[in-house]
């Protein structure tokens, strides 16, 4: 048994990946699109048995509005955030863009952590290279 | 090519019904129009047997809520609006999205007639959820946590409801939401367009239509199957409270405007048939038709098919018909004041189409005509379309009643297990997850009556009480007895806080329609409410009729007509709960819902509870256990006499003893039967935790 | 008269009872919606009331510390004004760093966040004053160890702070209110969220910003002592 990590997305449209781009904006952050994950870890024998661990999990995942990928990046990738509360197991994942659908540089992950997507004082993140 | 629900012949009807082939657009829209949700088919003559009208009548069925006169207050005469439905089918599937999306849609069924919306419930009906990782557990708790994300959030409080978990239900569950507004009568907006309203713009507002919620209508006409449940994703509705919440605030406020210019409009919900069946109920009801532009809808997606924008079911949607000096201020109020484009992505109000004076429903997309029909064969109402060929008996009756075992040997012991059991136990970990108290207007919180009681209106001692009922157990036994009790239960619920109940609403939970059966089953039970609501002299004035409740091989639920009862108090200062309040005061057994309301008017009812099936003993035991709640040490002696009380009735306490009481309350917390004690604390902990397993 | 902004952001869904209970005390409150930002500055003081502002997205209260009608609440505080937040207008509170206020602005240093367990629950409860009532002009009016009755409903009300913070929020009377029974015992059976220190409530260091989870303007009918003791401190101050 290994650790794996998953990311469970929404496929149908994601309220609040949309307010985070609003609100981001709003505060001047130069992001065009936002995209949200949640992240968690599972410990299973193989790939496919840890897809399907979540898959059955009917509190993680419904079919009809999630999917599930395997992370093979033990760190969050260029133009991502990865926050995880202090007491909890999973991670949200963000994922910002520019206008021409490109990461956005670490400089500006950086500022949407300080200015909204982390609270220190009960949170910790992580941000891409 | 086409995945829709319509049958062959009914196919053949619309050709021949517009002298040609239909487009791809039309078979979809009629296909939406005629299936069972829109059209009620199977069920219309039936439902005409129902009472709607009396005195408080201010609006019967047709529209998408009913309305009863609640009062005076300040020279202005005020009303409530209230409508009933159920969200089975996506629950099922879905249970989060399900539930929530059930909750947005009864609450602008209610907001669109003009109302503040002041409060929901629910009743619910879930399989064994003993065992955890099952589908049907995770649908239990997800359909909870989705009404109380959705409620809580627009901040309408969750008033009453009740919850029953029956292996019946275990691969289709009931999710019947009820919601209720508060209206001035001379401000309540209708859904049909106005006398002198052709040429009118016809707005919708709300969220960017989107392909989540495309094929509802046929969806809950056709049978789950539970094996390939990725296959009705298309259906697949997603919630947005958020936006619900600022749709309402904004939507009070055109309203508002509207008043202040007395102009009268038109406003209805989207329901199952999209744009495409908003905007011809609205027209063909008012006596016109509509032509509508595709393309000025807003999406939320590029390139979406004509027909997904025509009866596709995305949430959080209304039309409006409106004066043209109006409507630039009623976009700037949409589109500016509440600001719906920040709020969700590219929701607005916008223009799309007009009332027309020739009676067409009209659909352009891509410049081109994509419907062209009558407008009044498109939304005239069908029936008896599906009646079976041979009419079935219903089910046999089985005793459904707990009350018989309770009176033989050793009834405490029989009592606590009753009450822990998960027929008998506190719905209190459940409903803890809802919102009860947001507007600071309840009286009495769900769970502390058997009615929830709100002041609807600040400064006025008006009360609007609420309660619903529907025993699935009497269901299976017997159809029509059933329906009969579930009048009964709601009635007495609201009468014992002590409200005069006023008004009745409905949902007819049932199987596969053309299953002799099953068809009998709901004929009967409309039999049950007809007449035990005309014996009670109580109008139905909202309603809804779910099919093909069933399981993959054909097996229906328990057959369910579930029953809300709206009831009014003149001063909400004289509620009474059923928790016990004085030792030394005494308990009787009465049926009578004259006596009952009598004596809680002259202030002689310390505390009163409806009895059900499961008996005076069990009544009684509540009492005290509310009492304990209440942080009173109190407890009951009660009659060894064996009590004929599986009609069920009212436990009243009050001070004065009478010939017939059937206990004494006592000082120090215990129930006494006969020789036999215990501890009322030991079983109201095992009647407060039990849901704990489920939701704590 | 001076004047109270009751603040709606979008989702925010307790105004009216708000407004409703100020006023029952004289208050001149009004309601300021969110396209009307730009008037919040004229008022002499302010209450965040409940809801969801922007349904708690990415954290309760996050985007609504952030928002620009925050600017003159926070630029208010600083002057003095008196703030009082109310459920999710506490968890703005501490989102926008406000109370317990040891950071900078806008750097939250405590956050009222996922109960345990982690469910939203409505609950009558009761609160307990347990710092002086003089330490903040909004609680001044109350007696010393008052019991409030309330009605808890929230899913992120439990206070959680790094170590540090948590020990100055308790050493330099942060600590407004507590969870208690209704005889004024406080234990965990009472606190129905696993909040730290059984909090219910904090003030920030100047005493004129106060955060309660629980809604005494729920009780029925409508009365408050500390709503009413928060309109006689805007009067004073």
């Amino acid at each position: 048994m290994t650790e794996r990590r998953l990311a469970v997305r929404l496929k149908v449209p994601d309220n609040t990946a949309y307010t985070a781009l609003v609100a981001l904006r709003r505060l001047g952050v130069p992001v065009a699109r936002v995209e949200r994950a949640t992240l968690i870890v599972v410990a299973a024998a193989d790939d496919s048995a840890a897809l399907e661990g979540v898959r059955r999990d009917e509190a993680l995942f419904n079919a009809n509005l999630h999917e599930v990928e395997l992370v093979r990046c033990s760190a969050p990738e260029a133009g991502e955030i990865w926050v995880r509360a202090r007491d909890a197991s999973s991670m949200q994942a963000w994922r910002l863009f520019d206008e021409d659908g490109a990461p956005v540089p670490r400089a500006t992950l950086e500022w949407a952590r300080d200015a909204l997507l982390c609270n220190p004082a009960i949170e910790t993140a992580v941000v891409g290279r | 090519m086409i995945d829709v629900a319509l049958r062959g012949d009914e196919r053949r009807r619309i050709a021949e019904a517009l002298g040609r082939e239909p487009t791809r657009v039309e078979l979809y829209a009629f296909d939406a129009q005629w299936s069972e949700h829109c059209s009620y088919k199977s069920s219309r003559a039936h439902l005409r047997r129902l009472p709607t009208s009396g005195e408080r009548v201010v609006l019967g069925p047709g529209e998408d809520a009913g309305i009863l006169y609640l009062g005076e207050h300040d020279g202005e005469r005020y009303a409530v609006v209230v409508a009933h439905e159920s969200h089975n089918h996506p629950s099922q599937v879905v249970p989060f999205e399900g539930a929530a999306t059930g909750v947005g849609g009864i609450v602008r069924d209610v907001l669109c007639m003009g109302a503040h919306v002041f409060g929901i419930a629910d009743a619910l009906r879930f399989g064994d959820v003993a065992t955890p990782g099952t589908h049907r557990r995770h649908v239990a708790q997800a359909v909870v946590d989705g009404i109380s994300a959705y409620g809580n959030a627009i901040g309408v409080p969750n008033l009453a409801g009740d919850a029953f978990f029956h292996e019946g239900f275990n691969e289709n569950c009931l999710v019947n939401v009820i919601a209720l507004g508060l209206v001035k009568e001379k401000e309540i907006v209708h859904s049909f367009a106005p006398p002198g309203s052709e040429g009118w713009p016809l707005v919708l507002v709300g969220k960017a239509t989107d392909a989540s919620g495309f094929g509802g209508a046929s969806f809950s006409s056709l049978v789950l199957d539970a094996e390939n449940e990725a296959a009705n994703k298309g259906a697949v509705q997603v919630p947005d409270p958020f936006l619900e919440n600022v749709l309402m605030r904004a939507t009070y406020r055109v309203f508002a405007l509207l008043h202040e210019r007395g102009i009268t409009a038109a406003c209805k919900d989207l329901g199952a048939g999209g744009v495409m069946g908003c905007s011809a109920e609205i027209c063909a009801s008012g006596g016109y038709g509509a032509r509508v532009d595709l393309d000025r809808i807003n999406v939320a997606q590029a390139n979406l098919p004509p027909e997904i924008l025509a009866v596709g079911e995305t949430q959080e949607r209304m039309i409006f018909a409106l004066p043209p000096e109006v409507v630039a201020s009623v976009l700037r109020i949409y589109n500016e004041e509440f600001s719906l484009p920040e709020i969700a992505y590219n929701a607005r109000a916008v223009v799309i189409g007009n009332v027309t004076k020739e009676k067409r429903y009209v659909l352009t997309h891509h410049g081109q005509a994509v419907m062209d029909v009558d407008i009044e064969t498109l939304t005239k109402p069908r029936e008896g379309a599906l009646v079976p060929s041979e009419m079935g008996g219903a089910r046999k009756v089985e005793t459904a009643s707990g009350a018989a075992e309770l009176d033989a040997e050793n009834p405490l012991s029989r009592l606590a297990a009753l009450l822990s059991s998960l027929d008998g136990c506190s719905r209190e970990p459940l409903y803890r997850r809802y919102d009860t108290v947001v507007r600071g207007c309840t009286v009495v919180p769900r769970g502390y009556a058997d009615a929830g009681v709100v002041a609807p209106i600040p400064g006025s001692p008006l009360g609007v009480a609420v309660a619903v009922a529907g025993n699935p157990r009497y269901g299976v036994a017997n159809p029509q007895l059933a329906a009969e009790y579930a009048v009964v239960e709601a009635v007495r619920k609201v009468v014992a806080v002590g409200a005069r109940p006023i008004g009745l609403t409905d949902c007819l939970n049932f199987g596969n329609p053309t299953s002799a059966e099953h068809y009998a089953e709901f004929v009967a039970a409309v039999d049950g409410l007809a007449h035990t609501a005309r014996d009670l002299g109580l109008p139905f004035v909202s309603g809804n009729v779910s099919f093909y409740n069933e399981n993959a091989s054909g097996k229906a639920i328990p057959a369910s007509a579930i029953v809300a009862c709206i009831g009014v108090l003149n001063d909400v200062a004289r509620i009474v709960t059923p928790a016990l309040k004085q030792a030394g005061s005494t308990l009787r057994f009465t049926r009578d819902i004259e006596e009952v309301l009598r004596a809680i008017q002259e202030g002689t009812v310390l505390a009163c509870h409806v009895v059900t099936g499961d008996g005076v003993y069990a009544a009684a035991v509540e009492m005290a256990c509310a009492a304990v709640r209440a942080g009173s040490e109190l407890g009951v002696r009660l009659s060894d006499r064996l009590l004929r009380t599986d009609r069920g009735g009212f436990l009243l306490e009050s001070s004065a003893s009478c010939a017939e009481q059937v206990g004494t309350v006592l000082g120090e917390p215990i129930v006494v039967v006969g020789e036999a004690s215990r501890s009322v604390r030991e079983m109201y902990d095992a009647w407060a935790g039990r849901l704990d397993e489920i939701y704590a | 008269m001076r004047s109270v902004a009751v603040l709606v952001f979008p989702g925010t869904n307790s105004e009216e009872e708000t407004v409703r209970l100020l006023r029952v005390y004289g208050a001149d409150a009004r309601l300021v919606h969110w396209s009307c930002a730009q008037t919040l500055g004229e008022y002499d003081a302010y209450v965040l009331s409940g809801g969801f502002a922007y349904e708690d997205r990415i954290r309760a209260g996050a985007i609504a510390a952030r928002d620009a009608m925050m600017d003159p609440v926070i630029d208010g505080a600083r002057q003095g004004k008196l703030v009082m937040g109310i459920c999710n207008g506490a968890q703005i509170l501490l989102e926008a760093g406000l109370v317990p206020g040891s950071g900078d602005s806008r750097r939250p240093t405590a956050a009222f966040t996922r109960n345990v367990p982690p469910h939203f629950i409505c609950k009558q409860v009761y609160v307990k004053l347990t710092v002086e009532p003089r330490r903040s002009i909004i609680t001044a009016a109350l007696a010393a160890g008052a019991v409030l009755p309330a009605w808890a409903a929230h899913g992120e009300g439990r206070l959680a702070a790094g170590a540090e913070q948590m020990a100055q929020i308790a050493n330099e009377n942060h600590l407004a209110f507590v969870y208690a029974r209704a005889d004024g015992r406080v234990d965990d059976a009472a606190t129905p969220n696993g909040s730290a220190l059984h909090c219910a409530g904090l003030v920030n260091r100047d005493g004129n910003v106060l955060a309660l989870m629980p809604h005494p303007e729920r009780v029925f009918p409508a009365r408050s002592a500390l709503f009413e003791s928060f309109v006689k401190g805007v009067e004073a101050s």
